[in-house]
C-alpha cells in the first residue's frame, strides 16, 4: 500500500515539476504507460488476498484518476503558456493605417432633392419629372406667360428653336402634369428637375440649377393649406423652431402669389450674416394656382382651385451647408463632394 | 426703382415714420425694400462761418481757418484752394464719421486743426450730381446759410433712397405718384397731387402736325411752346431729380425727367429752332444710322420704331432722341412729345441696342392709359411756373386713347374660400376702398371699379390678393387641404434610380453632377445619342450643346481631379441625355485609382477594368438582371472612346445596354487623364424589360465536393471558353467553377498561360461517390483538351 502511495506522490512532483509539453508526455509515459509505473502496481494485485483487492484496486483507481488529472491541469497550464508565447509573437501595430473602406455618397443637390421629395412623399405626393428639353408651350403659354410678355425678360431663355427650349424652370412639369390630370384629379405631386436660364455663372448665378416644385389642385384648396403644408416642410428642414412668413409677390403661374420666408436657422430670427439682419430668409415662390391656367389645362377653375410652390435646391443646399459659391456645386471637386457623407 | 423718402413726402405724409418702419411695411405689403441710402452720410456736420483765414505758416497750398460753428470757434486746417474768410461752409466736427474717414483732433504741420471744412464728395453724394464749382474744392453755401443747423437740410440732401423691387405686374410704380397711393393705402393716410389739371388745355391754333404710319404708336400728343427760357431749375427740383439717381441739366430738361418720374409717361422736347418744319412722324421701315443724344452713332432695323420729321430721323420712338433737335442753353421754344409706343417693339429695340434707358424701360413695362394727358398737363404746368412758357399753342393729338375704367367683381365667400379665412365684409371692402378701387356692396358681392393706373387688376382672384395683401398674410391662419388620401409615390424609373445610388455610393463611389450644355468636341462620346441639339443663342461656344452621352462629361470631372492630385476618386452620375429625337437615362461610372485597400499591404483593390465590371455586375444583379439574361462580349461598337483591346459590351436580349473598359489612350490624352476606366449605361434598357423576381429555392442539404484542376493553354484563349466546356461536360453535377489562379512563366513557353480552376461538384438528391465525380471529372478533362487546354 505504502508503494502506492509513494509512486503517486512521486508522479504528482513529477508532473509539477515538468516545464513544458515534451517532459510532461514523459512523465505521462513513465507513469501511466501500459508498461508504466501504476500499471506495474496493478500487476501486483493479482499476487494479493482476494479480501483485499477491492481495496488495493481502488487506491491504484485514485493513484491513476489523481494522476490523470493533475497531468490534465498542467497540460492546460503549459498549453495555455504555449499559446500566450505563440500570441505575443503575433504582435502587430495596430497604428498601421487602416484598410479603407472609402465610402461614396449623394451629391448635395441629390441630398437635398431626395429629402425634400421623401418629407412631400410622406404626405401623400407623388414624384413626377419631366423633359429638360420642351416646348415653349408648356414652359411659357400654358403657365400665363405668352409671347413678348414682361416676365419673360426676368428669366432668359435658351432656345433651341422657335418652338423648343430649355425649360426655364420646373413649372414646365405643372403644366403637363395639369393637362394629363385634367379628368383624374386630385392631383398633389412634386416636380424636381434641372433648369437652365442664360446667366454668366458666378458665385450666386448659374446658367443651370435645380428647382423642387409642388402642386395641389382638388375641391376646397386653400391660401390657409398653402401655409400650412409650406410651415411643415421649413420644420422639417430648418427646425421645429422654424415659423413661415407670407409676403405679396407676382408670378404668372399663381395669383394671388407669395414669397416665402423661413425665419432664419442661424440666428433664431434675431438677425445675422446668413439672413443679412432681417431674421428672414427667402426660400420660396407660392401661390394659388391661377384660374387661366386651369382653364388652360382644362380643368374647371369655378370648381377647383390649386396652390402651386417652387424652391432652389441649390439655394437650399447653400443655406443649409453654408455653401458660399453655387459652382462648388457643378465643378465637383473630391474635397468638396466628400464633405456630404455624414449622416445628417 | 429708387424711391426718395423726401419726395414722396411731397404727396403723401410719411415724416414721421422711420425709414425702418416703412421699409417694414412696404415689403410686407409687396414692395420688397432691398435697401435704404441716405442721400449724404449723416455725419455730426453743422454750418459754420470762416471769421479768419490765414496761409499755413510752414505749407503752401495750406490754409488755417477759425471757423464759427455756432456754439463753439474752431480753428481748422484746410486745404482746399477756394476756401475765404465770411464763407458759409460745411464743417464735419470731431468725431464725425464720413464715408472716406473719421474725423479726429490732430496737428498739421504744427498746427492745431479740431475738424474739417467738407466738399459734398466728401459727404459720399455722387460725384454725378455735382456742378462744376462744388467740384473744385469745399462746398461753398449761400448767405443765408444758418451758422450751426444742419447742412444737409439747408442743402435739402437730407434724404434717404428706399430701393424697391418693382414686380412685374406692378407697372405703375414706374410713377412716383402711383408709388405714393399705395404708400396712402398701406398706412391708411390722404394722397396729394397738385393741381394741374387741365394745364395742357390752353393754346393758340398750331400748325403742328403729329402722326404715325405704324401701329406701333398708338397716341402722339404734340404740342408747341413758342417762348421759354432756359435756366437753371430751382434747388428744389435738382434735389427730387438727385434723388432719384437723374443729373440735373437745365430747367426744362430736368422738367421732362421729373414729369417722367412722377408720372410714368416718358416725354420728350425738341428744340423748336431746330426742326425745319412743324411735322413728326412716327415710322418704321427707316432702317440706317443715327447719332442720339448720348453723341452715340445706332444702327436702326427696319422694325425699329422711329421718330421722323422732314423725311428724317429725329430720334429713337421711346428709347433716345436724336442729338440734333435737343435742348441746349441756346432753346428758345420746343415742340412737346408724349406718345403710347408698343411695348414688345421698344423692348426689342432697346436691349438690341444695349440701350436700356429710364424710358425705354417704362414704355416696355407698360404705362397706364390715361398718363399721356396726365404727363402733358403736369409738364405744361411747370414750364409756365419754371420756365416762363408762353406763346403756348394747342395740343395736337393723333390717335387716341380709348379707356373705361373696367368693373371687376368678387364675393366676400369667394375670397374667404379662396384664402382659407373668415374675413368680414367691413374688412374686405376698407381694404379694396383704400386702394381707390370703389368697392360698391350688394349682398354677398363686391363690385370695384378699377383706375387707369391698376390694369393689372383683372379677375376676382387679383382682388382677393389685393385684400390679403392690405389685411395681412400673418391674418391666415395654416391649415392642411382635406382631400382623399394618397399614397407618395415614387414610379418604377425613380426606384430604380435611387438604388442605382445606393449600390454605387455603398461600393464607396461618390455621385457627381455635371453641366448639361457641352462644346461640340463632347458630342463624339460613348454610345452619342443621334442629331444632337445646338442651342440657338448659346452663352459659349463651350456651352453650345445639350450633351447626347455622359462620360465626356464625368471624364472631365476626372481631369478636374487629378490636375488637383484628388487621388482614388471613384465616381458615378445619372442623368438624361438628348437628341433631336428625344432622351435616355445615362449612368456613367468612371474609376480611377483605389476602390478600397491600403498601400502598405499592398491588398488594395485597383479600379481596372474588372472592379468596373464587378461594378456593373453589382448593379445588375441586384437590379434583378444577371446570368444568361446578359451577354458580354468584346468591344467592336466603339474603337474610339475605348481601348480596344480592354473593352467590352454587355446586351441584355438583343439590346446593348453597357460599354465599358480602358479609356482609349487617344483620348486620356486629350482629357488630360491617365489611367481611367469608364462605362457607360444605357439605362432604358434596363427599366424596359421586366427583373427576376425574389424566388424561394429548398437549400441543398447533400455535401459538396472540390476539385482543382491546372491547365496550360494559349495565353489569348479567354477562361470563359474553359469554363463553358466544364459546364457541357459536367452537367448536371457541377455546381460552379471558379478561377483561382492565372500565370505566364517562361517555363510554360511564350504564348501560353497556367490556368487553375475550382470545380465544385454537388448533387440535388445523393451525397456523391467518389467514383461518380471521378468518371464526370475525367470527361471533364477529356472536353478541356479539345478546348485547348493541357492538364499541367
Amino acid at each position: 500500500m505504502k508503494d502506492i502511495t509513494d509512486v503517486k506522490e512521486a508522479g504528482l512532483a513529477a508532473i509539477e515539476k515538468s516545464t513544458d509539453l515534451s517532459q510532461l508526455t514523459q512523465v505521462r509515459n513513465e507513469y501511466l504507460s501500459k508498461k508504466g509505473l501504476v500499471a506495474s502496481l496493478m500487476s501486483g494485485m493479482k499476487d494479493l488476498d482476494a479480501s483485499l483487492r477491492p481495496a488495493f484496486g481502488a487506491l491504484i483507481n485514485n493513484c491513476k484518476e489523481e494522476l490523470e488529472s493533475a497531468l490534465k491541469l498542467k497540460q492546460d497550464a503549459l498549453a495555455m503558456i504555449a499559446l500566450q508565447a505563440k500570441m505575443a509573437n503575433d504582435w502587430i501595430d495596430i497604428t498601421l493605417p487602416a484598410t479603407e473602406f472609402p465610402v461614396g455618397n449623394l451629391h448635395p443637390l441629390t441630398l437635398v432633392q431626395q429629402e425634400i421629395e421623401d418629407i412631400f412623399r410622406s404626405m401623400g405626393y407623388k414624384v413626377v419629372e419631366g423633359p429638360e428639353v420642351d416646348l415653349d408651350l408648356y414652359n411659357f403659354e400654358r403657365a400665363n406667360i405668352p409671347a413678348d410678355h414682361p416676365a419673360r425678360d426676368m428669366q432668359d431663355t435658351f432656345y433651341v428653336d422657335s418652338q423648343w427650349l430649355l425649360r426655364t424652370h420646373t413649372t414646365a412639369i405643372q403644366t403637363r402634369t395639369l393637362e394629363e390630370s385634367a379628368n383624374n384629379l386630385p392631383i398633389k405631386v412634386v416636380c424636381p428637375g434641372k433648369v437652365y436660364r442664360r446667366d454668366d455663372d458666378d458665385a450666386t448665378h448659374s446658367h443651370q440649377f435645380t428647382q423642387i416644385e409642388g402642386l395641389v389642385v382638388g375641391e376646397n384648396i386653400t391660401l390657409a393649406d398653402l401655409k400650412g403644408t409650406l410651415q411643415l416642410l421649413a420644420k422639417s428642414m430648418f427646425g421645429e423652431a422654424r415659423v413661415i412668413r407670407f409676403r405679396p409677390s407676382y408670378f404668372q403661374f399663381t395669383e394671388p402669389s407669395v414669397e416665402v420666408d423661413v425665419s432664419c436657422h442661424i440666428c433664431n430670427g434675431k438677425g445675422c450674416n446668413v439672413c443679412k439682419g432681417s431674421g428672414w430668409i427667402e426660400i420660396l415662390g407660392a401661390g394659388m394656382v391661377h384660374p387661366h391656367v386651369l382653364d388652360m389645362a382644362g380643368i374647371d377653375g369655378k370648381k377647383y382651385t390649386g396652390f402651386a410652390f417652387g424652391l432652389g435646391v441649390e439655394r437650399v443646399a447653400m443655406l443649409k451647408y453654408g455653401i458660399d459659391d453655387i459652382r462648388h456645386c457643378y465643378i465637383n471637386d473630391a474635397r468638396f463632394l466628400s464633405l456630404f457623407k455624414r449622416f445628417e | 426703382m429708387k424711391v426718395s423718402k423726401k419726395w414722396l413726402n411731397d404727396y403723401v405724409s410719411i415724416n414721421d415714420i422711420s425709414s425702418v418702419d416703412l421699409a417694414d411695411r412696404l415689403t410686407t405689403a409687396g414692395l420688397e425694400v432691398e435697401g435704404i441710402e441716405p442721400l449724404a452720410c449723416k455725419a455730426d456736420l453743422v454750418i459754420g462761418e470762416v471769421l479768419t483765414c490765414e496761409r499755413h505758416p510752414d505749407s503752401d497750398h495750406l490754409s488755417v481757418a477759425t471757423v464759427n460753428c455756432g456754439d463753439k470757434v474752431e480753428q481748422i486746417v484746410c486745404g482746399a484752394p477756394n476756401v475765404a474768410k465770411g464763407q458759409k461752409v460745411i464743417v464735419a466736427r470731431l468725431g464725425a464719421v464720413l464715408p472716406q474717414l473719421t474725423i479726429k483732433k490732430a496737428v498739421v504741420r504744427g498746427v492745431e486743426s479740431c475738424g474739417m471744412i467738407c466738399s459734398l464728395n466728401e459727404l459720399g453724394v455722387d460725384e454725378k450730381f455735382l456742378r462744376p464749382d462744388s467740384a473744385a474744392g469745399i462746398e461753398v453755401l449761400g448767405v443765408d446759410a444758418i451758422v450751426g443747423e444742419n447742412p444737409l437740410v439747408y442743402l435739402g440732401i437730407d434724404d434717404e433712397i428706399l430701393d424697391v423691387k418693382q414686380t412685374p405686374n406692378r407697372a405703375d410704380f414706374n410713377a412716383l405718384w402711383n408709388v405714393a397711393k399705395e404708400v396712402g393705402a398701406i398706412f391708411n393716410r390722404d394722397v396729394m397731387w397738385p393741381d394741374c389739371e387741365c394745364a395742357a388745355s390752353i393754346g393758340k391754333p398750331t400748325n403742328l402736325y403729329v402722326g404715325s404710319t405704324t401701329v406701333g404708336c398708338s397716341l402722339f400728343l404734340g404740342k408747341v411752346i413758342n417762348k421759354l427760357v432756359v435756366k437753371e431749375s430751382p434747388r428744389w427740383l435738382m434735389e427730387r431729380l438727385m434723388a432719384g439717381g437723374v443729373k440735373p441739366i437745365n430747367n426744362v430738361v430736368d422738367i421732362s425727367n421729373f414729369v417722367m418720374m412722377e408720372t410714368g409717361q416718358p416725354l420728350h422736347f425738341y428744340d423748336l429752332s431746330k426742326m425745319n418744319v412743324q411735322e413728326i412722324t412716327v415710322m418704321n421701315q427707316r432702317a440706317g444710322k443715327l447719332v442720339a443724344l448720348d453723341e452715340n452713332e445706332y444702327e436702326l432695323l427696319d422694325s425699329d420704331l422711329v421718330i421722323t420729321s422732314d423725311g428724317k430721323v429725329i430720334g429713337i420712338a421711346g428709347v433716345m432722341g436724336g442729338d440734333d433737335s435737343k435742348i441746349d442753353v441756346t432753346t428758345s421754344g420746343i415742340i412737346i412729345e408724349v406718345a403710347s409706343f408698343s411695348p414688345v417693339s421698344i423692348r426689342n429695340t432697346s436691349r438690341r441696342l444695349d440701350l436700356i434707358t429710364e424710358a425705354a424701360s417704362r414704355f416696355t413695362k407698360g404705362i397706364e392709359p390715361l398718363a399721356p394727358y396726365k404727363a402733358l398737363d403736369r409738364a405744361v404746368q411747370l414750364l409756365v411756373e419754371l420756365a416762363d412758357a408762353d406763346d403756348i399753342e394747342e395740343t395736337v393729338q393723333f390717335g387716341e386713347v380709348n379707356h373705361v375704367d373696367k368693373e371687376v367683381k368678387v364675393t366676400l365667400s369667394h375670397v374667404n374660400a379662396l384664402l382659407g379665412t373668415s374675413l368680414a365684409m367691413d374688412e374686405v371692402v376698407d381694404a379694396l376702398a383704400r386702394l381707390h378701387l370703389r368697392p360698391i356692396v350688394e349682398g354677398d358681392q363686391i363690385t370695384t371699379t378699377i383706375p387707369s393706373f391698376r390694369t393689372d387688376l383683372v379677375i376676382a382672384q387679383d382682388l382677393i390678393e389685393e385684400v390679403i395683401r392690405m389685411v395681412g398674410y400673418e391674418k391666415i391662419v395654416a391649415t392642411l387641404p382635406l382631400m382623399p388620401q394618397t399614397i407618395g409615390l415614387l414610379n418604377d424609373q425613380q426606384i430604380k434610380r435611387r438604388s442605382i445610388q445606393k449600390i454605387l455610393t455603398s461600393l464607396g463611389l461618390q455621385e457627381v453632377v455635371s453641366y448639361t450644355l457641352v462644346k461640340e468636341s463632347f458630342l463624339d462620346g460613348v454610345l452619342p445619342m443621334a442629331d444632337p441639339i445646338a442651342l440657338a443663342s448659346p452663352l459659349s461656344e463651350d456651352r453650345k450643346y445639350v450633351r447626347n452621352n455622359l462620360s465626356q462629361s464625368v471624364l472631365e470631372v476626372v481631369a478636374y481631379n487629378q490636375a488637383h492630385k484628388n487621388e482614388n476618386f471613384n465616381m458615378f452620375e445619372l442623368s438624361q441625355v438628348y437628341g433631336k429625337a428625344g432622351s435616355q437615362w445615362r449612368l456613367s461610372i468612371a474609376l480611377q485609382g483605389e476602390l478600397l485597400g491600403n498601400a502598405w499591404s499592398k491588398q488594395g483593390v485597383n479600379g481596372d477594368f474588372y472592379a468596373i465590371k464587378g461594378l456593373l455586375e453589382s448593379v445588375f444583379t441586384q437590379l434583378g438582371f444577371e446570368g444568361s439574361r446578359l451577354r458580354l462580349t468584346r468591344n467592336e461598337l466603339d474603337h474610339h472612346n475605348f481601348h480596344p483591346y480592354r473593352s467590352a459590351v454587355i446586351q441584355l436580349g438583343k439590346e446593348v445596354l453597357a460599354i465599358f473598359g480602358d479609356v482609349h489612350p487617344n483620348l486620356a490624352k486629350v482629357k488630360g487623364i491617365k489611367n481611367v476606366v469608364m462605362a457607360e449605361v444605357l439605362l432604358d434598357v434596363l427599366l424596359a424589360q421586366s427583373p427576376a423576381k425574389i424566388k424561394f429555392n429548398a437549400i441543398n442539404k447533400y455535401p459538396k465536393v472540390v476539385r482543382d484542376v491546372a491547365m496550360v493553354a494559349d495565353a489569348k484563349l479567354e477562361v470563359e471558353t474553359l469554363i463553358t466546356a466544364i459546364n457541357k461536360a459536367g452537367k448536371p453535377l457541377v455546381q460552379s467553377v471558379e478561377v483561382f489562379d492565372i500565370f505566364t512563366s517562361p517555363e510554360l513557353g511564350a504564348d501560353k498561360k497556367s490556368v487553375a480552376l475550382t470545380i465544385t461538384y454537388q448533387a440535388k438528391d445523393h451525397t456523391l461517390m467518389e467514383e461518380e465525380v471521378s468518371m464526370i471529372h475525367g470527361k471533364i478533362l477529356d472536353n478541356l483538351a479539345k478546348a485547348g487546354a493541357v492538364l499541367r
